[in-house]
């Protein structure tokens, strides 16, 4: 096994140039790109995970170590594409129509791609309909539904509707999450999860594709 | 606020034991529009539709205290306006102010609004002297100069991602930033003071001082919030509904001596952190019981306040936030009869 440690130091530290010279020097020496996401990056976004939940990360931290996970990403991209490496999951992910929050989504869509996942962002103010195509283009396991505001939370249940009219709802896992979200209302809508905060959501997203 | 109410906030904040805990609540946009049976736009575009809720809730709850009182104002949109934000309107959602900032360079081009003049700023003036001769009639007095905080606004010109990562990759900038902000607030606060002299508070609203750590805060909250307290005026009253157990021990330096804060915290913890020296307003769950609770949700969970209290000075019971959309008027009843009940 490759000593990713550089790599993992760099992303720690939010420092997306030494990351990507770490990756590269990974790479010229032989490290396989797969074993760099799951033992490289995916191991370091979860301890920035687990930092931010204790309280020792907070925002700014999380957002740019995300961001030197993703310039590594471009990197490996081609690589994993070339080697035919299948990602933990593959999730579409959106603030629901009439919310133009992004902060939320954003770090789940960070810390999803950290743990493996690829994810499909589509932004904020998304329709049903969007939500419902992306899906069904990219094979998605998985919807993400984002709202910080507690009026737009009626609009993860009109998507819900929508992939139950589409026919689609018995393919895709939903989970939803953002500020005024909670389990109860989780249930009440008919979500397969909820996450409390970001870092729960990349264990959220295992659970339901069955990692 | 009446007299008496603005005395009795004043006692709180000088540390008097008051022989009955007040009550208050942050009032705005998001509640009361829907509660008063208006759209949301209608209440921002009618100045009398905006009189007759305000009026509406002050005659519904005479026991309480509404702070700031006779808000005039724009949801987010009021001070992003001023900087050229598109603001985005739908009859009954919040308005939203799009980013006018594209990348961290587009900083080097922001310039300072002119405060007398600039986007929605005059309108929020122009409402309250319109009214101001019925605010008075109705015995209250304009008393807080409002604005939202630097750091706030910061996220609203350039968008909350790129300006919580921008503090890390392009530090110089968002000092630049901050300072053209803070430039600003002290000159609107100043022309509010100057246009309703009443005006002896300053309420500051800013959520994204709760999302930085503590370094981050002493390097680009504090000093700009220092900046705009700076003016002399009796209560300076901040309202962060995020968590901000980091920034908390630091408020007082920035001569802040009111807290709205979120349920993430207890009022003791709070307490502890601040000192005892700023007082708080709050704060049963605004959501989870005050919105969506029964009456009796709404009195058990005052009473588990209440009861566990470590020190009843400094405090103005009310939730953790400003009323959010949806609050029942039996649900503020019962919060105030079970405060009363109390010993309130």
């Amino acid at each position: 096994m490759h000593d990713f440690s550089k790599l993992q130091e760099a992303v720690l530290a939010g420092n997306s140039a030494a990351a990507v010279a770490a990756a590269r020097q990974a790479l010229s020496e032989g490290a396989d790109p797969l074993d760099l996401v799951l033992h490289g990056i995916s191991p370091a976004m979860a301890e920035v995970g687990r930092l931010f939940e204790a309280g020792d990360y907070f925002v700014p931290e999380l957002l740019i170590s995300a961001r030197a996970t993703k310039e590594v990403f471009v990197l490996i991209r081609p690589l994993l594409a070339k080697q035919g490496a299948q990602p933990t999951g593959r999730v579409v992910l959106g603030t629901v129509q009439g919310d133009l929050h992004d902060i939320g989504k954003n770090l789940v869509a960070a810390l999803l791609e950290g743990g493996g996942f690829e994810v499909i962002d589509l932004g904020v103010s998304v329709s049903p309909e969007k939500f419902i195509a992306a899906v069904a283009d990219k094979k998605a396991q998985i919807v993400g539904l984002s709202a910080l505001l507690t009026t737009t939370l009626p609009a993860m249940k009109t998507t819900l509707d929508a992939f139950r009219s589409a026919g689609l709802r018995d393919r895709v896992k939903v989970m939803i999450g953002g500020a005024p979200v909670t389990q109860s209302f989780a249930d009440t809508i008919g979500a397969d999860g909820y996450g409390e905060n970001a870092a729960s959501a990349v264990q959220l997203a295992r659970r339901l594709v069955g990692v | 606020m009446t007299t008496p109410q603005w005395e009795t906030l004043l006692a709180v904040i000088r540390g008097e034991q008051l022989r009955r805990l007040p009550t208050g609540f942050i009032i705005d946009c998001p509640w009361l529009p829907n509660w008063a049976g208006h759209t949301i736009l209608d209440y921002f575009t009618d100045e009398r539709i905006w009189m007759g809720a305000h009026q509406k809730a002050l005659a519904a709850f005479p026991d309480t205290m509404f702070l700031p009182g006779f808000w005039s104002e724009y949801g987010m949109c009021t001070e992003p306006s001023a900087f050229g934000a598109t603001s985005s309107w739908n009859e009954n959602d919040f308005p939203f102010a799009k980013k006018v900032l594209r990348t961290v360079e587009d900083v080097d081009r922001l310039e300072k609004p002119d405060v007398r003049k600039d986007g929605l700023l005059p309108f929020v003036v122009k409402r309250l002297r319109h009214l101001q001769p019925e605010i008075e009639r109705a015995g209250h007095q304009i008393r807080f100069a409002v604005a939202r905080g630097p750091l706030n606004i910061a996220t609203f010109l350039m968008g909350t991602t790129e300006f919580l990562e921008a503090l890390k990759t392009d530090p110089v900038r968002m000092h630049r930033l901050l300072t053209i902000i803070a430039d600003f607030l002290v000159e609107w606060i100043a022309y509010q003071r100057e246009c309703f002299p009443s005006i002896d508070g300053i309420l500051m609203l800013d959520d994204i001082v709760g999302f930085v750590g503590k370094n981050d805060f002493l390097t680009f909250g504090l000093p700009y919030l220092q900046r705009v307290y700076s003016a002399n005026v009796a209560v300076k009253f901040f309202h962060n509904d995020a968590p901000c157990k980091v920034a908390a021990p630091f408020l007082t330096q920035a001569g802040i001596n009111l807290l709205n804060f979120g349920v993430q915290h207890s009022v003791n913890d709070m307490k502890t952190w601040t000192g005892g020296q700023i007082t708080l307003l709050g704060n049963i769950p605004p959501r989870d019981v005050l919105a969506q609770g029964t009456p009796a949700d709404v009195e058990r969970a005052v009473t588990i306040l209440v009861m566990g209290l470590q020190d009843r000075s400094r405090l103005v019971l009310s939730c953790g936030g400003g009323i959010p959309p949806g609050v029942p008027t039996e649900n503020i009843r019962a919060f105030i009869a079970a405060v009363q009940k109390l010993g309130g």
